[in-house]
């Protein structure tokens, strides 16, 4: 219930940043910092700050309607859950197969026992069963550089960021998008798609005691959509509202500029305390800088389940559960948040952290599958921990780009997905627990196809047949294949007159040596039907530069899904090219026509067909080759329950980390 | 006493450089060290006839094959190979495509490359991916499914000729620029001091990691040049120090005398008597150039992948402690190896300087 | 003296000058840059409006050409302003400063240790030179001398954190500190930074113990072989006086020299020992920023490393002057 903030940004960074792989340092992503801002553009007397600050400068020009035309408009129910309640009714159809010290004294070594340990440790709590005075040490890889919650950028911000909020909405182990019952009394849609509006809770209160209203909200928008402002993270998404109005103290208004469907993603931003920011923010929009500010971050004002109570940099971040969250007036108002204090103990490395984790002082972690695979088997891992792991939306593929002159071709293309040894892959580098990859979405997700695609098995014989067919032929006989091609050297998209050149090519991958492995494994691959591959590991900060500007022929990275499948509408329309992720410069019209019919089909059913057209298409034309979806590999302490995985993981959905309890049993 | 003196006169002076090879020749370790450089060399020449999966001669189709040179230079390998899904796996191919061929193989059938697969030789199982351990198939255990011993034959070929190309090219420079520098004088000497200076205080890892960033495709041998031209200073200096103090000397003036031109004076004349200094940095620096190239590969900014260098196997096994084969069988090589050179170092050393000579040689 | 010390001086500034800018350039021209991993250039859903990527732009100072750029870095530097870490947002000065703490942990103690045990190390090697006993422990150090560090590195932590694990001899196997540090008391807190601080500092010591030694002992060599030590055992002073009253004193000075130019190693000299044991130090930050393109850092450190290895050079060739009387500059 406390979760409700940015789900977009969770996936580009929680996700993402371990998809390109870049080590815990590099996920400290780097953003701009304020005095440089500040200097820079008094430097410049071309005054953006010289100029005063101008609140909401980013928003166009609207002139909201009154009440009483609010009154006359003609609005439907939109679901306001408590999710606790949701996750609770899910799980009395699922009946776990052991209890929980059974479950406890498995090993996790076959998919039988994963089964066994995922059910019984994500039994809910019953009552009395919790220990709320309990303590939770959790793991993050890097320090928060902010606590503001306009100003998250890594994962570890996420993840302290998220117990410190509060929101209005969130979306379940579905992706169904739902109104928190914690914070809402009502959530309508017009029936026109404009307009959503919500009436909140009159018992939200901040930790410093005010409460929080609609205003509150209105006020975030007005930061956010502030160009002074310097978090345009958190703006894609919130430029697609029209307006954002508050009407009362708990009334609130959200205008839309079209009737899509997904407008409802968009309504969801992180929210600040008007009275702390309203007044301050004109001396400093960077939020970061002025004494103020700054003494507003070490000591938030929060409106979550949590506060910091300390903050020792570098080494660990103390949260205490507050009461006047859930209290109000003494009364009980909303679910007891279960632990007293959740500790995020700061350990960059992950073999310090699994050592700390068998030392039994961590108390969650995610695994990397090398450390499953070999270094969390023994007695000393199984003293005070266990481990499971489950399905998570995230693809790995190796890319081809169009304004490559070796793979505008279809059929290289799938000569390329037909020469990679899969089985290999998965069995070997996979350790045998991921599964293939057969386009965008997972079997598993409502937007695939009824019957998922046949995925491609090696079959070198095919993949020469299929080249040949593509004119690609070794004329001169120095065991490389030739073929006259359009040039484009430097990936502008403009042809430079046709060559015969060898079939031989670069693909990038980050310095990581389990990449690097499967890379060498196309190359080998390819090194045997007569194609030169090259195997580049860049830098993390070179692959991202390279791809933003189209500059390579192949590229081996991953994607998570996003809840909304209109979200890869930025990996696949011929717009995204230069304005998005199109990184590989895929252009196809039919494919940009069903997103934007996808974006507008309100019926369900129907817009599932579109999607499920739009995977199958892709799956045809074969952009990437897709290679597997990763599982999410977790240790707990055996301490914890009541945690369940969704397709982003243990945490990143309602509701979470919220179910996680300890036991108020002795152990 | 008349006869010994007869007899010494007659003798002709060995000169310097057979002179000290003598003495060389009478230190013990450093004559192991040289041996074991020399075996060192032969291990990386004969690498591919020690562990490949590629036959060292065949006959296939009427033909004689060396596929084992594609392991110097991948365009040697013959396209028939390539040709009627051959697909360059030698062992099967060769009886199932011609009854008659016959092949000689290499000692150890892995390959540095790549995983030897389930029964690519007769019904050998194929190489473990993971968990490795040393066993009969893989003497040195494996690395992510590749055969440690296979990468660290080849790995031979990549620390020897890293040290030998990089050392050389920093020598080049090293020595031109000192020579002129020393030569000359007044403001070149300052120009290109400042400059040695300039070189010297840029931390060496960050001019390779930004070289090697800015080149398109590097491979082992832009990395070569990139460590070469990192690591001239201290030659350039040592060359420098020698020419300031030779250039006053009466071969020098003599030589200017009779209009010998400068360029002439400094590599004909000067250069032959200031080597002898130059050479002990050269040596050592060899050794230096093996242990930066490992240094790169451990952080994982080596030559391109594959690549089997001993610095790429450590990378591996810092990544994963519990395969401890991944760490000590090329942390053994590399000891060793550096060892051989720096004992060859001082060796050389001990045996240019004049002031040890002992009278009896 | 005086010219020359000025001279070297403003030489000195100009290299600095001019290694600023060879740096300032190489860095800018690497492929990659801070704004490609900024959060908001990662998201895979939505790409930032044109004019939100031109203000990151110039808040990273990508908008500005190289020779602008680095006119405004080198204006901001010399009024003391160093300018803010991208990754970090706190002022670079900072960053370096809170490092600087941890490589000097680690390199003080390693550079104090291998002088004072180099110098009996050297001496016993003089005394006993030839026989059987010092050509087993020449042998011992030459074979120091040849394991590349970072080699140690993984062979302690191999024998120490993971093989010994358990066992009294176990100790850490990378970083400062327990977990639990802040937990502990202050004698505890301590022994704790010691038994972190063990494997790190044996790998940085022992190389240059080794050239240390070897390098006093063939100093000491050279310097028995003179007359007046020829004359002092004439005399029939003991051989340890001899030793230390009258040779060890000559060796000292170009010993000392040592130091100046093993000055810049003491800041910069652990990149790689600092990345195996992950030790949070300039090392590690320099290798860090390297690959963030946090400019700003990666200039500050590169400036004090250059100031310190001018310096050690500087004092280097003054104390050479000092001594060799052949040597003068005018």
């Amino acid at each position: 219930m406390t979760i409700a903030l940015r789900f977009s940004l969770i996936l580009s960074v929680a996700g993402l940043t371990a998809l390109m792989g870049c080590s815990p340092d590099d996920a400290a992503s780097t953003s701009p910092n304020s005095t440089d801002a500040v200097s820079n553009s008094e430097e410049d007397a071309s005054a953006t700050t010289d100029a005063a600050f101008v609140l909401g400068d980013l928003i166009p020009e609207f002139n909201p309607p009154t009440k009483e035309d609010l009154d006359k408009v003609e609005w439907m129910d939109k679901p306001v859950v408590d999710v606790y309640e949701l996750m609770a009714n899910r799980k009395e159809g699922e009946v776990a197969m052991m209890t929980a010290a059974e479950a406890l004294a498995v090993r996790n070594k076959t998919p039988e026992d994963n089964r066994n340990i995922v059910s019984a440790m994500g039994t809910l709590a019953t009552d009395g069963e919790i220990n709320y005075s309990a303590e939770w040490n959790r793991h993050t890889s890097a320090d928060i550089r902010n606590t503001n919650p306009l100003m998250i950028s890594s994962s570890a911000e996420f993840d302290v960021s998220g117990l410190l909020s509060m929101g209005l909405f969130s979306f379940d182990w579905n992706f169904t998008p739902y109104g928190n019952a914690g914070s809402l009394v009502s959530w309508q849609t017009s029936s026109d798609g404009l307009m959503d509006m919500v009436v909140m809770r009159d018992d939200l209160t901040w930790s410093d005691g005010e409460k929080i209203t609609a205003y509150d909200v209105e006020f975030s928008y007005q930061v956010i959509m502030s160009s002074a402002v310097p978090i345009p993270a958190v703006r894609s998404g919130t430029d697609q509202l029209q307006c954002v109005k508050a009407y009362d103290e708990r009334t609130l208004v959200y205008f839309h500029f079209e009737p899509l469907a997904t407008n409802v993603w968009n309504i969801n931003f992180p929210i600040i305390p008007k009275h702390k920011y309203e007044n301050t923010i004109a001396d400093d929009p960077t939020l970061a800088s002025s004494p103020v500010h700054v003494e507003l971050d070490e000591n938030p004002v929060s409106g979550g389940a949590y506060t910091i109570s300390k903050r020792v940099r570098g080494q660990e971040i103390i949260l205490k559960r507050r009461d006047s969250y859930y209290m109000f007036d003494g009364q009980q108002v909303r679910q007891k948040p279960h632990f007293e204090t959740v500790r995020f103990k700061i350990i960059e490395n992950p073999n310090t952290a699994l050592l700390s984790m068998k030392k039994g002082e961590l108390e969650e972690m995610m695994l990397t599958p090398e450390q499953w695979q070999s270094q969390t088997n023994d007695d000393d891992f199984y003293k005070f921990n266990t481990k499971s792991y489950a399905l998570e939306w995230v693809y790995y593929y190796f890319g081809w780009n169009f304004r490559s002159p070796f793979f505008k071709d279809k059929r290289v293309r799938q000569a390329m997905s037909y020469a990679f040894n899969h089985q290999e892959l998965l069995e070997k580098h996979r350790f045998g627990m991921d599964e293939a990859s057969t386009g965008i979405f997972h079997r598993t997700s409502p937007w695939a196809p009824e019957v998922a695609p046949t995925s491609y098995q090696q079959d070198l014989t095919k993949a020469e047949d299929l080249l040949a067919e593509a004119g690609w032929e070794d004329t001169d006989g120095d065991g490389v294949l030739d073929n006259v091609v359009e040039m484009d050297s430097n990936f502008d998209g403009e042809s430079e007159g046709s060559r015969r050149v060898p079939f031989e090519f670069t693909i990038l991958t980050s310095n990581r040596p389990d990449r690097i492995a499967i890379c060498e494994l196309l190359q080998e691959n390819l090194d045997q039907i007569g194609i030169r591959c090259n195997v580049k590991p860049v830098e993390f900060t070179t692959l991202q530069e390279t791809m933003l500007g189209h500059k390579f022929h192949a590229v081996f990275a991953g994607w998570g899904t996003g809840a909304d499948p209109d979200t890869s509408e930025n990996l696949w329309t011929t717009k995204a090219i230069d304005n998005g992720r199109n990184y590989g410069c895929y252009s196809n019209p039919e494919i940009d026509k069903l997103f934007e019919q996808g974006k507008r089909e309100l019926d369900l059913e129907e817009r599932r067909k579109i999607y499920q057209k739009i995977h199958l298409t892709l799956w045809e034309d074969q952009p990437y080759t897709w290679l597997y979806f990763r599982n999410a590999y977790y240790a707990f302490n055996k301490s914890l329950r009541g945690y369940n995985y969704s397709p982003r993981g243990p945490y990143n959905y309602g509701p979470g980390a919220d179910t996680i309890f300890k036991s108020a049993e002795i152990q | 006493m008349k006869e010994t003196t007869a007899a010494s006169e007659n003798k002709k002076s060995p000169g310097f450089w057979r002179h000290a090879w003598l003495r060389f020749r009478r230190k013990k370790l450093s004559m192991c060290a040289l041996i074991v450089v020399l075996l060192l060399s032969l291990v990386a020449i004969f690498s591919p006839m020690i562990a490949g999966t590629r036959p060292i001669v065949c006959k296939y189709k009427g033909n004689l094959y060396f596929p084992c040179m594609a392991y110097f230079n991948a365009d040697w390998e013959n396209p028939i190979f390539q040709k009627d899904r051959f697909r360059k796996r030698y062992p099967k191919n060769l009886k199932e495509k011609d009854p008659d061929s016959w092949a000689v193989w290499p000692l150890i059938f892995q390959d540095p490359y790549r995983p030897v697969r389930n029964k690519e030789w007769e019904d050998r199982p194929g190489n473990p991916f993971n968990g490795g351990e040393p066993s009969s198939l893989n003497i040195f255990g494996t690395s992510k499914g590749k055969d440690v011993l296979a990468m660290m034959v080849h790995g031979t070929r990549i620390a020897l000729l890293v040290g030998f190309v990089s050392t050389g090219i920093a020598a080049t420079i090293g020595i031109f620029v000192g020579a002129v520098s020393g030569y000359f004088g007044g403001w070149v000497d300052i120009i290109i001091s400042r400059i040695i200076e300039l070189v010297m205080c840029i931390p060496s890892i960050v001019l390779i990691l930004a070289l090697m960033a800015v080149i398109e495709q590097p491979t082992i041998w832009h990395m070569m040049a990139i460590l070469g031209f990192t690591s001239w200073t201290g030659m350039a200096r040592l060359t420098r120090g020698e020419f300031l103090k030779l250039k006053e000397s009466e071969f020098v003036a003599a030589a200017r005398s009779i209009g010998v031109g400068p360029f002439r004076i400094m590599f004909r004349h000067i250069l032959p008597n200031a080597l002898a200094p130059v050479m002990v940095p050269i040596v050592f620096g060899i050794a230096a150039a093996i242990k930066v190239e490992a240094g790169l590969s451990l952080l994982g900014f080596g030559a391109p992948p594959p690549n089997p260098s001993w610095g790429t196997i450590l990378n591996a096994g810092m990544t994963n402690y519990t395969e401890w084969w991944q760490i000590v069988f090329p942390g053994i090589a590399i000891f060793i190896t550096i060892l051989a050179y720096n004992l060859i170092g001082e060796g050389l050393q001990e045996s240019t300087d004049p002031r040890l000579a002992d009278p009896k040689d | 003296m005086a010219g020359y010390l000025i001279r070297r001086i403003l030489l000195g500034l100009l290299t600095l000058l001019l290694i600023t800018m060879a740096i300032y350039a190489l860095i800018r021209y690497m492929p990659g840059n801070p704004l490609a991993t900024d959060a908001a250039m990662m998201n895979p859903e939505n790409m930032p409006s044109e004019e939100d990527i031109q203000r990151m732009r110039a808040a990273y100072g990508l908008d500005k050409s190289i020779p602008e750029a680095y006119a405004h870095w080198l204006t901001n530097m010399i009024k003391g302003d160093f300018g803010s870490s991208f990754a970090e947002k706190k002022p670079v000065l900072d960053v370096i400063g809170s490092r600087v703490t941890n490589t000097l942990l680690l390199t003080v103690p390693s550079l104090i240790l291998a002088y004072i045990l180099a110098i009996p190390i050297g001496l016993f090697s003089t005394a006993r030179s030839g026989k059987s006993d010092e050509r087993l422990v020449g042998v011992v150090l030459y074979m120091l001398y040849a394991i590349p560090s970072f080699i140690a590195a993984l062979f302690l932590q191999l024998l120490f954190a993971v093989k010994l694990e358990g066992t009294a001899f176990e100790l850490p196997l990378m970083g400062t500190k327990a977990d639990d540090y802040e937990a502990l008391t202050n004698s505890e807190k301590i022994w704790d930074l010691l038994e972190h601080m063990i494997l790190p500092v044996i790998s940085f010591t022992y190389v240059s113990l080794a050239y240390y030694s070897r390098f006093i002992k063939a100093n000491m060599e050279e310097v028995i072989r003179q007359d007046y030590i020829r004359t002092a055992k004439a005399k029939g002073l003991g051989p340890f006086r001899i030793m230390i009253h009258h040779a060890f004193r000559n060796t000292l000075i170009p010993f000392v020299t040592l130091l100046g130019l093993s000055l810049p190693a003491l800041l910069g000299g652990a990149i790689i020992l600092e990345q195996i044991f992950n030790w949070p130090g300039m090392g590690q930050l320099y290798f860090r920023s390297i690959l963030t393109r946090d400019y700003p850092v990666i200039m500050g450190l590169t400036f004090a490393l250059s100031v310190l290895t001018l310096l050690g050079q500087l004092l280097a060739d003054i104390l050479y002057a000092f001594v060799d009387p052949r040597i003068s500059y005018q």
